[in-house]
């Protein structure tokens, strides 16, 4: 599960005046001509810097993501929900495994990811550090996060790095049960009782905020994205994943009678575009920094599971065993 | 920070508020990566997977099982260390690899070892099986791949492994397969909600 939200920071250092211009040409080619970007290739530095930024913010995303959702394992109600929100986590933490590899062909190793994320240096998907306060929280995110996350990396999935694209490929496919099942869990809450229905409204109007924040600030606030545009980094603005989601899902929403806390959420029938209460900003970016109501929380779990599993994996290793940058 | 979880499992594990010192692991205990490869149908060649961490080749196997064949069933998989194979450059702007290989010089003396030869036929693609040639080392093992397997179609680049270093599933471990007929759960088709839905939009319409 992955919002675009904040990934892109180009700096002003980032120029390319130090890239070779023949490989540079050869490599923009390459992009141009809808061929895909292999480990061993020649790429330029910002070009991998950033692919690393991104793939290693979206394996995080999934560790941590696993959290408020894990929480509620034991709390399901019924076997099959518990035995469905277990396969899912499961998956979750799989699909981890998997961006951390794609990462690692880019040069940077999965132990060096872990002590960035615990180290609050790299970032993951904003919204997780928001709490599951109850079961129906659990159902909203198992089906509007995720629904947010299958636009964003479908997208991705057409950029230009081939390990990425072979990840999101397999990670869209396992993703469509998380997002049935999640829409399953709404419909039983939406159609039952009134406790149920308020149960449900009530996760909705809490995570209705932080799923208008999930795609990250507006187009024309957000940092200048044009060389990874270009490159295939980047596939699609913020704006135009929000617009894609809320098509997809806002009549989805309504047609179970629930409300969505905004007034002014409607479709301009003349620009074919949705319209919306800008969403709070400041809160974004508070919350990003570390101000959020569980950001302690979710690095302090990952860096306990570190510290106290640290031991098995110091027995696991063994001598002849040498780390090499994996192939593809 | 104070933690007021509303997770019941942070009181049980007692854990320290955030705390100041940077986190490092006294070495880094990055465990070795293996590359998999699966078999998706009886009879299908095998294609690299993906890749997974572990200390040895039985744990990569484990691991390999749980990640590529937890969704998807398959009919066989293989495992070999990342540092154990040997892989050719890219070729550019779709030649084949092989054009830039030469012919067999003579015969070569034994003992010969098996190889396994993988082609990139496509990029964004996975390498593929193509079979395997005997060789005393992987010079002479790309020379005889090219002498059995360059069909002239562009291969963009090739890797090779001396197939003594596969951990490789048995026919008769064919059972572990089949696993997934049970997990329904997994599957999109156990939740399908239409007639609950189209009942409640009926009711609510008439309301």
């Amino acid at each position: 599960m992955y919002g675009g939200g904040n990934i892109f920071e180009v700096n002003k250092s980032d120029n390319l005046n130090q890239e070779d211009p023949v490989k540079l040409d050869e490599f923009e080619a390459r992009i141009a001509r809808g061929e895909k970007v292999e480990p061993s290739d020649w790429m330029p530095a910002l070009y991998r810097k950033q692919l690393i930024r991104m793939i290693e913010q979206h394996a995080h995303s999934e560790i941590i993501g696993a959290l408020p959702e894990g929480t509620w394992i034991t709390r399901a109600p019924g076997f099959k929900r518990k035995m469905a929100l277990m396969a899912k986590v499961q998956d979750e933490v799989g699909h981890a495994q998997l961006l951390y590899s794609a990462a690692e062909t880019l040069g940077k190793s999965r132990e060096q990811m872990m002590q960035d994320l615990i180290n609050g240096r790299s970032k993951y998907s904003n919204i997780f550090n928001y709490p599951a306060f109850t079961w129906a929280d659990s159902t909203i995110i198992s089906w509007l996060v995720d629904a947010g996350a299958i636009v964003n990396q479908l997208a991705n999935s057409k950029g230009s790095y081939g390990p990425y694209c072979r990840a999101l490929e397999r990670i869209c496919a396992e993703e469509s049960f998380h997002l049935k099942y999640g829409h399953h869990a709404v419909i039983h809450l939406a159609t039952g009782t009134n406790i149920q229905r308020e149960m449900v409204q009530g996760a909705l109007n809490r995570w209705w905020p932080p799923m208008m924040h999930f795609f990250g600030p507006p187009d024309k606030i957000s940092v200048h994205t044009e060389v990874l545009t270009k490159w295939k980094v980047k596939m699609a603005t913020n704006d135009e994943c929000r617009q894609q989601f809320l098509d997809m899902y806002v009549p989805k929403i309504w047609e179970l009678n629930l409300t969505i806390p905004d007034p002014n959420l409607r479709k301009n029938s003349e620009t074919r575009q949705w319209e919306y209460s800008e969403p709070d900003w400041d809160e974004f970016i508070r919350v990003i920094n570390g101000d959020g109501p569980c950001n302690a929380e979710r690095l302090s779990v990952r860096r306990t599971a570190e510290e106290r599993g640290e031991w098995v994996r110091k027995a696991l290793l063994t001598k002849e065993a040498k780390y090499v940058t994996p192939l593809a | 920070m104070k933690m007021d979880s509303l997770d019941p499992r942070i009181k049980r594990w007692k854990l320290q508020e955030q705390r100041q010192e940077e986190y490092s692991s006294s070495s880094l205990d990055q465990l070795p990566t293996y590359e998999v490869f699966i078999q998706l149908k009886e009879g299908k060649a095998f294609e690299h997977a993906g890749i997974v961490h572990a200390s040895t080749a039985d744990m990569a196997f484990l691991f390999a099982k749980e990640q590529f064949s937890r969704r998807y069933s398959c009919t066989g998989m293989w495992v070999v260390a990342s540092e154990q194979v040997w892989v050719t450059t890219y070729s550019e702007l779709e030649e084949n690899i092989y054009d830039h290989i030469g012919q067999p010089a003579g015969e070569e003396n034994d003992p010969q070892d098996d190889f396994d030869v993988f082609h990139l036929y496509k990029r964004g693609k996975q390498h593929k099986h193509v079979g395997q040639v005997k060789a005393q080392d992987t010079r002479m093992a790309l020379l005889k791949a090219k002498a059995s397997f360059d069909t002239g179609r562009p291969v963009l680049n090739i890797w090779l492994i001396r197939s003594i270093n596969i951990q490789a599933s048995t026919p008769e471990d064919q059972v572990i397969w089949s696993t997934l007929s049970e997990k329904t759960h997994r599957d999109v088709i156990s939740y399908r909600a239409g007639d609950k839905l189209n009942k409640f939009k009926e009711k609510h319409n008439e309301g």
